[in-house]
């Protein structure tokens, strides 16, 4: 530990050694097919991606421009779903015992099985896929905001209600707050999950999009292509990771115990 | 000991706080029941400082709570309040209570922790910080208004939370082992420090200890509890001249408040130890 802040810790700070690390990456993915004579169709070298991910840059613009748009959607709404669910289970007993075992079985579906389904009822549309990321994000969002909301500090309440406070007060000030740690940490898995669930929706057909060039790739043998797209899904996914942790740094810095 | 009926009728002013024939038992009517305080009577007249010692677990902080409304008291005693009956929660709001931990939030600012309670009570956030800003020196804070918890000493930690008990502004403030956790040198001077915003900002406190030095030093009134089950085994009355400095405990009239407090003190947690441990062997075998 105190040798890793050390090391990140001097001079350039914590924002150098990943770089580092992705240009060490880089220049292995570069030179190992040349170096070890593998085959452009099992491994094409990284500057043969780039290039072909120049030649078609507008397609790929759009394609990510699609995913991300539809990541985005289905989380935000996926989040806002969660921590409502989340809010009121804690809240409402009943309706937690009522509620939440049909949550869990909700996920025990298989996304394959359900993304054909919201094909066939929302048809090949932008929605379908919103839907499907939603479908993914919603549930750790609920368990993690129903968990925080419960883990709120007994004391801490009483010392609220002895100030006359209401449910009300003590929800806003107190156990909404307290639970926001353990909140930021599903949001940080939901966008991932998101991602993914944005793609997955995408295979079921569609024009546009990271997952649908994922698909025509894959059927046209196109490597180099598969290779590009599968980084654009790497971009995308630790761009949106970092955005939503850097917010969340922003906002929710406390630990969660103290 | 002064525990006579509660009359208006002599002119006397009525009682802050007064508790009759209280009783907690957990568990009542279960093989687990525990009697936490039994037939408890007291009487808290107008800016008194009051302090409660007892061995641990012989139901102090059990005590607190039922005089700031968190719990009721069991149906055959009562408390009052300025002579009138209190039924349950209806002391919730109106007893400035600092619980045992100073339970700060850690993402609220100094001001914005010493607030809470106003804020609950629905003084504009604005107006709310200018009266905790004002205060801030008078705590030993002044500079760290803007601070987090978790940037502050255990000990400034703590005045935290008493400002935030002080801006409450209640008539009886209820502070359970505030020092509890400081080392002794913090300690010696928060008490010091506590007597002095204590006549500037005089209340009627009712403070819990462990520590017989700190109650003879900060009390006009020593109120021992016995072991479990609670009750009031004796109080006394401190005369020790105020404002009382730090040379007052090793006076002749300090001791000998104490040598005839100790007495008291050390049989009743002999006597909650031998509980436990006849509680250990019961369990063991
Ligand atoms: N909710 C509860 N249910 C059952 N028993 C309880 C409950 N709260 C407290 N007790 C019991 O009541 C007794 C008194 O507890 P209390 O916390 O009032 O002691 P205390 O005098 O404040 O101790 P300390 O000095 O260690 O803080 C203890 O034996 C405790 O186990
Ligand atoms: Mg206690």
């Amino acid at each position: 530990m105190s040798g890793i802040t050390r090391l990140t810790g001097r001079g350039c700070g914590s924002v150098c050694l990943p770089i580092v690390m992705i240009l060490v990456a880089a220049a292995l993915w570069e030179l190992s097919p040349r170096v070890f004579k593998i085959s452009p169709y099992y491994f094409p070298p990284l500057s043969d991606v780039l290039a072909e991910g120049w030649r078609i840059r507008t397609i790929v613009l759009d394609g990510i421009v699609r995913t991300v748009t539809e990541t985005l959607l289905g989380f935000s709404a996926g989040a806002l779903f969660g921590i409502a669910c989340g809010v009121l289970f804690a809240l409402v007993r009943p309706l937690e015992r009522a509620v939440f075992p049909l949550f869990v079985v909700s996920q025990t579906v298989p996304v394959v099985a359900f993304g054909a389904i919201v094909i066939i009822w929302f048809g090949n549309t932008i929605f379908a896929k919103v839907v499907i990321a939603f479908y993914l994000t919603f549930f750790p969002v609920t368990v993690n905001t129903h968990a925080g909301i419960l883990a709120c500090d007994p004391q801490k309440v009483a010392l609220m209600r002895s100030f006359g406070a209401g449910p009300a007060a003590i929800f806003w000030r107190l156990r909404l707050p307290s639970a926001l740690p353990t909140i930021a940490v599903a949001l940080r898995l939901g966008i991932s999950l998101g991602l993914i669930g944005a793609i997955v929706g995408e295979w079921f057909g569609d024009t546009v999009g990271l997952g649908v060039m994922l698909i025509q790739a894959m059927y046209t043998e196109a490597v180099v292509r598969l290779w590009l797209i599968i980084l654009c899904c790497g971009v995308v996914g630790a761009g949106l990771y970092g955005a939503v942790a850097f917010v969340e740094r922003r906002l929710v810095w406390w630990r969660s115990d103290a | 000991m002064g525990t006579s009926p509660a009359t208006s009728d002599d002119g006397q002013e009525l009682p802050v706080i007064e508790l009759v024939n209280v009783w907690k038992r957990f568990g009542a009517g279960s093989p687990s029941e525990v009697v936490a305080v039994s037939g408890v009577d007291l009487k808290i007249r107008p800016g008194e400082f009051i302090t409660l010692i007892g061995p641990s677990g012989c139901g102090k902080s059990t005590l607190f709570n039922m005089i700031g409304g968190l719990e009721p008291c069991d149906d055959d005693g009562s408390i009052l309040m300025r002579g009138r009956v209190q039924q349950d929660g209806e002391l919730l709001g109106k007893v400035a209570f600092m619980p045992q931990k100073d339970l700060l939030f850690p993402w609220r600012t100094v001001v914005d922790n010493a607030i809470l309670a106003l804020e609950v009570e629905g003084v504009p956030v604005r107006q709310a910080r200018e009266r905790a800003r004002a205060m801030l020196p008078d705590f030993g804070l002044a500079g760290f208004g803007d601070h987090y918890p978790h940037q502050l000493s255990g000990g400034m930690r703590q005045r935290v939370a008493l400002m935030r008990t002080f801006l409450f502004e209640r008539e009886l403030i209820l502070l359970d082992e505030p020092f509890g956790a400081l080392d002794a040198l913090t300690r010696a001077m928060m008490q010091r420090w506590l007597l002095d915003v204590w006549a500037e900002h005089r209340r009627t406190v009712l403070f819990i200890t462990h520590d017989i030095d700190e109650a003879i030093f900060l009390g006009d009134r020593v109120v021992v509890m016995s072991a479990r089950p609670g009750t009031i085994k004796c109080s006394e009355t401190i005369d020790l001249p105020r404002p009382r400095d730090a040379s007052i405990v090793t006076s002749p009239e300090f001791m000998a408040i104490k040598r005839r407090l100790l007495g008291a003190v050390e049989e009743e947690s002999l006597k909650s130890f031998e509980a436990a441990r006849a509680d250990a062997r019961r369990v063991g075998a």
